[in-house]
């Protein structure tokens, strides 16, 4: 089993794992290589602590403050160091930029970041929420309030604050606003799932859906053009492009899937347009520190 | 030529209460000459053994590697400013080089240029951020990485190519045998003549195309988002296909045997099929690019 393998099998592996060769494969794999254990664990912490998360609306601050500790414990994130007020100003001398260990670090953020937009939609597209929440809160009747089952769903580890584009489920629903730029594509094909009458379950699947599948954190993706700004300024219109690009392509995804939540392929270009924005996370992570 | 520079500007400024301004002027401009016209040529050799391990970083800069001794990795590095340096370090089969930069640096001053001769099986790690980046004529293991690098692989057997771009295209030329995964965000992916066990392209808004007969027993994925993706190969190719898009057109001129799939094909997105003895597995996906399979 390659690496590539065991990420194709992860999702399968997360929802209570494969079993025979397959699982024996996985794990020697796993087990002999760093990468790969190291990614099957940061998914196993992500998924259980989203597990944990499930009852709320907002995870309690306890869940953020273990993270931080988590991430503080590995090293990857550090307090801000205070400095001591200089009682004259050093004379400017040409410096080093900081060698390339210690640069490292100051953008280690963004592994997490990277590693939980993967597993977001890994989760998403593994876990298909709306069969679980129908069957816990039974036939739900038109028209009826539908936020406490969204907030069945797992939300996703990243506090999400970008806008979504409302879904036109049916006539009746609120209206879908394509995200900018989208109106110029080619327009869906009717589909009889998404156009006629809507279930009551793919009614509650497509708001389940907004609420889980927006790990799109407009916080994170500011952080990171903050620091492209930082420290590769001419590289910063490039980055806020492509993240347009990538975040574009996810509402898109995420609009289709919403309109037609039993398409496994649309799921799996969701997983895709998630897996583009954890690349440029990480060409990020590797380029700009 | 750094702490000259640096001692020159700093005597500059000491005498420049006593000195004419004319005088001042003329030492600025000849110092900037002086950094404009910089341009130096750096040679480092390492004795290797077999499969040795070679990473090359540069943040500005082209990088090219090519076969040379079985036993000598041989990198020149073209300098372009003294705002930057190479730094090296050998550790037994492992050598390590990268561009280091001086602050305020910018992508003129800060390129650097390396051009590698190495053993063939060495494992190459390049990447850069403007590029381009290049290898040919290796068997060793081949990791390419930059943003807006043009990536260009050619003649590699039996290897493992990982290359991945922000929006910098992916070429490779007849790579052959090998596990080939490459990515891009918005670059362009042209694969001609490649196959092997695993032969895996993505590209977000990038348009792919394979010029090849998909091997024989081999794994090959074609995904984008909004590119298109277009396969041309000859009409004795032996494959099985499954192709989508989810918005996007699909076409094929082949006579494709039925071949029973979960998958239910829909006329004009989609289609699912057989060719000579299917002996390599091929899956086209796209969310709203055209896809197409061309017989050559």
């Amino acid at each position: 089993m390659t690496c590539s393998d065991v990420r194709r099998a992860l999702p399968e592996v997360l929802d209570g794992g494969p079993n025979g060769t397959v699982a024996a494969e996985f794990e020697t794999h796993v087990q002999s290589c760093p990468e790969c254990s190291a990614l099957v664990s940061d998914l196993k912490l992500i998924t259980s602590e989203a597990r944990q998360m499930a009852a709320s609306d907002e995870p309690s601050p306890e869940v953020w403050l273990r993270i931080a500790a988590q991430l503080r414990a590995e090293g990857l994130i550090r307090d801000p160091e205070i400095r001591e007020p200089e009682s004259a100003p050093a004379a400017p001398r040409p410096t080093l930029v900081p060698a390339a260990a210690r640069r490292r670090w100051s953008a280690w953020w963004l592994a997490p970041v990277a590693a939980g937009l993967v597993a977001a939609g890994s989760y998403m597209v593994s876990h298909k929420p709306q069969r679980q929440v129908a069957q816990q809160q039974g036939p739900a009747t038109p028209g009826s309030n539908l936020a406490p089952n969204a907030a069945q769903v797992p939300p996703t580890p990243v506090p999400d604050t970008t806008p979504v584009p409302e879904t036109r489920a049916d006539n009746s629903a609120p209206v879908s606003s394509p995200a900018p730029g989208l109106r110029e594509r080619k327009p869906v094909p009717p589909n009889s799932d998404a156009s006629s009458s809507v279930t009551s379950d793919s009614a509650i699947s497509a708001d389940a859906l907004g609420a889980t599948v927006e790990p799109m954190s407009s916080a994170d993706d500011q952080q990171l053009l903050s620091v492209v700004s930082t420290r590769a300024p001419s590289m910063r219109a490039t980055y806020e492009n492509q993240l347009k690009a990538v975040n574009s392509d996810i509402r898109e995804t995420l609009a289709y899937v919403k309109r037609n939540p039993g398409d496994a392929d649309a799921q799996q270009h969701l997983m895709d347009a998630y897996q583009q924005k954890a690349l440029l996370y990480q060409i990020a992570l590797d380029r700009i520190q | 030529m750094a702490s000259q520079q640096r001692a020159s500007i700093g005597w500059a400024r000491s005498q420049q209460a006593s000195l004419p301004q004319g005088t001042v002027v003329t030492l600025v401009v000849a110092t900037c000459l002086a950094s404009a016209a910089f341009a130096a040529t750096k040679e480092y050799r390492y004795t290797v053994g077999p499969h040795a391990n070679i990473s090359v970083d540069t943040q500005y800069g082209a990088i090219s590697v090519k076969p040379g001794s079985d036993n000598e990795v041989v990198v020149t590095a073209t300098i372009k400013s003294d705002n930057v340096e190479v730094d090296q370090q050998q550790t037994g089969n492992r050598i390590e080089i990268a561009s280091h930069l001086l602050q305020g640096t910018d992508q003129r001053t800060g390129q650097v240029d390396y051009e590698l001769l190495i053993p063939p099986d060495a494992t190459v790690n390049l990447r850069s951020s403007n590029g381009p980046l290049s290898a040919e004529r290796l068997h060793g293991d081949l990791t390419l990485e930059g943003a807006e690098a043009v990536v260009s692989v050619r003649n590699i057997d039996d290897a493992h190519v990982h290359a991945r771009t922000m929006r910098g295209p992916i070429t490779l030329i007849n790579v052959h045998n090998g596990h080939v995964e490459v990515a891009s965000i918005s670059g362009e992916i042209h694969l001609n003549s490649v196959t092997g066990l695993l032969v895996q392209a993505s590209s977000g808004s990038g348009r792919i195309f394979y010029d090849g007969d998909f091997g024989s027993g081999g794994d090959y994925r074609f995904i984008t988002h909004s590119g298109d993706i277009e396969a041309l190969v000859p009409a004795d190719v032996s494959a099985g296909f499954r192709a989508h898009s989810m918005l996007g057109r699909v076409q094929h001129d082949f006579p494709l045997k039925p071949r029973h799939s979960r998958f239910h094909e829909e006329v004009g997105r989609s289609f699912i099929g057989t060719t000579g003895q299917a002996s390599s597995e091929v899956v086209l996906r796209s969310f709203s690019g055209r896809i197409r399979l061309k017989q050559r």
